[in-house]
């Protein structure tokens, strides 16, 4: 489909099948194509016919159905996605700078300062997304050069196994309770960035003493923050500290037995953003995406999978929302010198 | 352990000088260009790395006066080390006597345990280990459970595999078919005469086995035993599982922090391998010291085919016990696994509503990602495979027959690459490839490039234990009767080498299919392979579909051994040496 010119498409045959085509009724094929059409910056993208993604927010599964509905959307752009870890993710867009290769057209990752350090050497480009006014007021305007945007909400709460805990805990607090003793897992600030921000947020809450405590109580400590829901499942631990909010309803989701708490002392909030290379050889394709994530259909395939929407129109599940909930996010411009110094202290007391 | 010499040392050394140096001369020289290109150049770039600052990409030696001084970085060397050296005397110990088992006795159901011993070999170590922590966690696991159950309620926990004892446990049983597969190819190409004569002399079976036929296979069981110490060296994925709970680090676990900090220190990672290569390069010296004065040659003009031990009463207790590594390799964690993979839910545990074959579905038919992974996995493995046990075996010949100058350079190269964790040899090929001139960045020729160069080693080293037991008297014999050196090759050293190759390709290929971090920078989407998607799976938590997959990757990979198995049969090596030997005018 993508050797049919665009003025060849607007004509009703070419559009009625291509709209059949692309799998949808024809009825609300042709409305969307319809609107689709009219957009300069489909056609521009529709030009270049390719998309590639390098994400590290979202798993797999959501991020495939936000690469599918893209597809249904706007047909005619291929798409590439390459889902792996953000660090992962980043090193190797590093790698690609230095080697001069430029593959990305569109960067997703979870650590803000991917995105300061590529800015700083000049290999971002700018975008104002239209569709991002409907961000919560919070997470709007991140970068006042339009580099970078908001790309996932991600939340770190306690999650726990409901038939074997007669109350949670119910902030970060009562974690240090003696009734936790050897019954905690949470994952490793190395190699979590989740638990490596919860690790910053609570020093800046409670200092190293916490952390000393958390220490006491023998926590079992596995990698990805992912592993506090293997461990409930499996038994081995009943409460999960610096576990992941949307990942652990998921599962609820699934009929597993396991729960959130969302603590009274704030739950850490972590942004994942999002922003296109300068060198992006798609960058038509690469903008549409990117405004394509403050879509409604966006909105609701994160709904659907237990994430924050990125609009203030689209409930989260379970009919939960940030305003109901007490949040931190850990802000400043020496965050990569405060982890740094959190994973020490985190090995000195910890383990 | 004396052995046996046939000839002198000077008679193997110095074949018939070549009369067609042209064609010797090329194959030479691209023996040598693809070593470069495989290589030399992408290690090239990991020295260069490690010899640059992270932060301002300046030369410096920096990275190494770390490694040295900080004791953040000795402790998990010297962690690294023991479980390297444990790993490699569990696989040995177990690996060798089931060989011998396997290839000389009439154990019943020599075939299923062969068969067996490679399904522990298809399993990624990762997937290895999410098995043992479903059976030997602490509180959960099933088989502390069981003994809670059988033992009352306040008996604990006799498992625990959270700790170094489990790690070498676990990486252990699955080295174990590295010298397996090694040792029993050398098993089966040798000759009996040597055992018969013993037996004649009153040696019995076990007094045969210990002084001559285990002495005679020493070449392939030293090697296996320096591959199963670089396994323990760099496996990641078993460490990372259960060493990180236990707060003992090792040395790929630590590459991994490296590559997890932000700046990410990937440089500093470099020179944190090099002590590896040190420690190996001690460890390949050891073995010529020990190897380089005795002579292994089992096949010579006068070979007979081999013979096999009756182990009369002996055979169900030997069975009992050849049984116990497919038992705690195979059966025990893919039993959990399988388990795992066929609920719906897994946290609900067992019962009829949550049985389901959903996951099966999903990774078959609901993800489109997969059959372009399954596809690829399987075309990257055969295709590496196929071009690294040819490039091996010619520089194992050249290097076991000296046939140019500096020969045993051209060895040491080729074993340098699985000395180097993966995760820090992907980024050497990644500079060495996506540059021009060969801008090989998204083409599937990367992954095979890089897949071969990195088990090189292994072909090397198996091809070499292998033609360390092939005399050179038939090839002596091809070439006085007129034979150039490249038909010597094909028509008398390969035939004999037969059987031993294929096990090799294999020794190869699963270790293709089942690689993980080497890929991890070279894999784009197009090119995306099946254990890329198995680790984002268990990334994100999806422990049904990590286990479902799994099972579905070792199906496959034992439907293609299954499919080979015939093809091996018919360049066995017993067959092929007595045809040999036949043609030689030898009554077998």
């Amino acid at each position: 489909m993508t050797d049919i010119s665009r003025r060849g498409l607007l004509k009703t045959g070419g559009l009625v099948g291509t709209a059949l085509l692309s799998g949808g009724l024809a009825g609300t094929g042709f409305a969307r194509l319809a609107t689709a059409q009219d957009d300069p910056l489909y056609a521009a993208a529709r030009k270049e016919g390719a998309l590639t993604l390098y994400w590290g927010s979202y798993e797999q599964q959501t991020m495939e159905a936000i690469r599918d509905a893209f597809k249904a959307k706007y047909p005619g752009i291929e798409v590439q996605l390459l889902r792996q870890a953000s660090q992962t993710v980043y090193t190797r867009l590093r790698l690609e700078l230095q080697n001069g290769v430029a593959e990305c057209d569109s960067l997703g990752t979870t650590n803000l300062l991917h995105y300061t350090e590529l800015k700083k050497i000049g290999a971002l480009a700018a975008y104002e997304p239209p569709d991002a006014a409907m961000l919560p007021a919070a997470f709007k305007g991140l970068d006042k050069d339009a580099m970078y945007h908001v790309g996932a909400i991600s939340l770190t709460s306690i999650n726990y196994a409901p038939g074997k805990v007669a109350a949670p805990p119910t902030s970060w607090m009562a974690l240090l309770e003696d009734q936790w003793k050897g019954k905690i897992t949470t994952g490793s600030p190395a190699f979590s960035g989740d638990v490596a921000s919860w690790v910053v947020a609570i020093r800046r809450k409670y200092g190293d003493d916490y952390l000393r405590r958390f220490g006491q109580q023998k926590p079992k400590v596995g990698q990805s923050n992912v592993d506090t829901v293997t461990d409930i499942l499996a038994g081995e631990r009943v409460v999960g500290s610096g576990a992941p909010f949307s990942y652990t309803l998921t599962q609820k989701a699934a009929g597993n037995p396991i729960d959130v708490s969302v603590p009274t002392d704030d739950a850490i909030l972590n942004l994942g953003l999002t922003g296109i290379p300068a060198k992006a050889p798609h960058p038509n394709a690469a903008r549409l995406f990117t405004n394509f994530l403050y879509s409604k259909e966006v909105s609701d395939i994160l709904s659907r999978n237990f994430w924050p929407t990125l609009r203030t129109d689209v409930a989260w599940a379970e009919g939960r929302s940030l305003d109901q909930m007490k949040w931190f996010r850990n802000t400043g411009d020496d965050l990569a010198a405060e982890v740094a110094e959190g994973i020490a202290k985190w090995k000195e007391l910890v383990r | 352990m004396g052995v046996i010499s046939t000839s002198s040392r000077d008679a193997v050394a110095r074949p018939v000088m070549a009369r067609v140096p042209l064609v010797k001369a090329t194959i030479l020289g691209a023996v040598v260009l693809l070593l470069v290109l495989l290589v030399v150049q992408p290690f090239g770039w990991v020295l260069f790395n490690s010899l640059h600052d992270d932060a301002t990409g300046a030369w410096t030696l920096n990275n190494y006066a770390r490694v040295v001084q900080s004791a953040d970085l000795i402790e998990p060397l010297v962690n690294s080390l023991v479980l390297a050296a444990a790993t490699a005397l569990i696989a040995v110990g177990i690996g060798v006597p089931l060989a011998w088992l396997v290839s000389r006795t009439d154990l019943p159901f020599r075939r299923s345990i062969r068969v067996l011993t490679l399904t522990a070999f298809v399993t990624p170590s990762f997937i290895g280990a999410t098995g043992w922590i479903l059976l030997a966690a602490p509180n959960s696991g099933w088989l502390n459970t069981a003994w809670r159950w059988l033992a009352g309620e306040g008996a604990g926990a006799p498992l625990n595999i959270y700790s170094m004892a489990g790690a070498v446990f676990v990486c252990g049983i699955y080295t174990v078919p590295y010298s397996f597969t090694m040792v029993s190819s050398a098993l089966d190409e040798m000759a009996v005469e040597l055992e018969d004569a013993a037996t004649t002399l009153g040696c019995g079976v076990l007094r045969t086995m210990v002084s001559i036929t285990i002495p005679l296979a020493a070449p392939a069981v030293i090697a296996s035993f320096i591959l199963s110490f670089i396994q323990g060296l760099t496996l990641f994925g078993v460490p990372a599982f259960l060493l990180t709970p236990t707060g003992i680090p090792v040395v790929t676990t630590k590459l991994a922090e490296f590559y997890q900090l932000f700046p990410p220190e990937i440089y500093l990672a470099a020179a944190y391998c090099m002590p590896l290569l040190l420690v190996t390069g001690a460890l390949f010296w050891m073995r010529r010291r020990y190897l380089g004065r005795k002579q292994y040659v089992t096949i010579s003009g006068k070979t007979r085919a081999g013979r096999q031990i009756h182990l009369g009463a002996w055979r169900w207790p030997a069975l009992f016990l050849a049984l116990l590594l497919p038992t705690v390799a195979v059966f025990l964690p893919y039993a959990a696994l399988l388990l795992v993979s066929l609920t719906r839910a897994w946290g609900l545990g067992l019962s009829w509503e949550n049985l389901s074959l959903y996951w099966y579905w999903w990774a078959i038919f609901g993800n489109s990602e997969t059959h372009t992974a399954i596809v690829n996995s399987l075309v990257y493995s055969t295709l590496g495979a196929t071009l690294c046990v040819a490039l091996g075996t010619l520089v194992a010949y050249i290097v076991e027959r000296r046939m140019m100058p500096g020969a045993s350079l051209l060895g040491a190269v080729a074993t340098v690459p699985i000395i180097i964790p993966g995760i820090v040899l992907s980024v050497g090929f990644f500079a060495a490839y996506t540059r021009a001139p060969f801008n090989l960045y998204g083409t599937p020729l990367l992954l095979i490039a890089a897949f071969a160069a990195t088990f090189l080693p292994i072909a090397y080293a198996h091809g070499g234990s292998i033609l360390k037991g092939i005399g050179p008297e038939l090839e002596r014999a091809a070439r006085s009767l007129g034979a150039g050196e490249a038909r010597t090759f094909l028509a008398v050293t390969l035939p004999l080498m037969g059987g031993g190759l294929v096990s090799g390709w294999f020794l190869v290929f699963i270790p293709i299919i089942r690689e993980l971090s080497v890929a991890v920078f070279l894999i784009t989407p197009k090119t995306n392979v099946m254990t890329t998607l198995i680790y984002n799976a268990k990334d994100g938590g999806n422990y049904e579909a990590v286990c479902a997959m799994s099972v579905l990757l070792l199906l496959i990979t034992l439907l293609l051994v299954a499919i080979a198995r015939p093809l091996a049969g018919l360049t066995g090596a017993r067959r092929t040496s007595r045809k040999t030997a036949t043609a030689a005018g030898v009554p077998s």
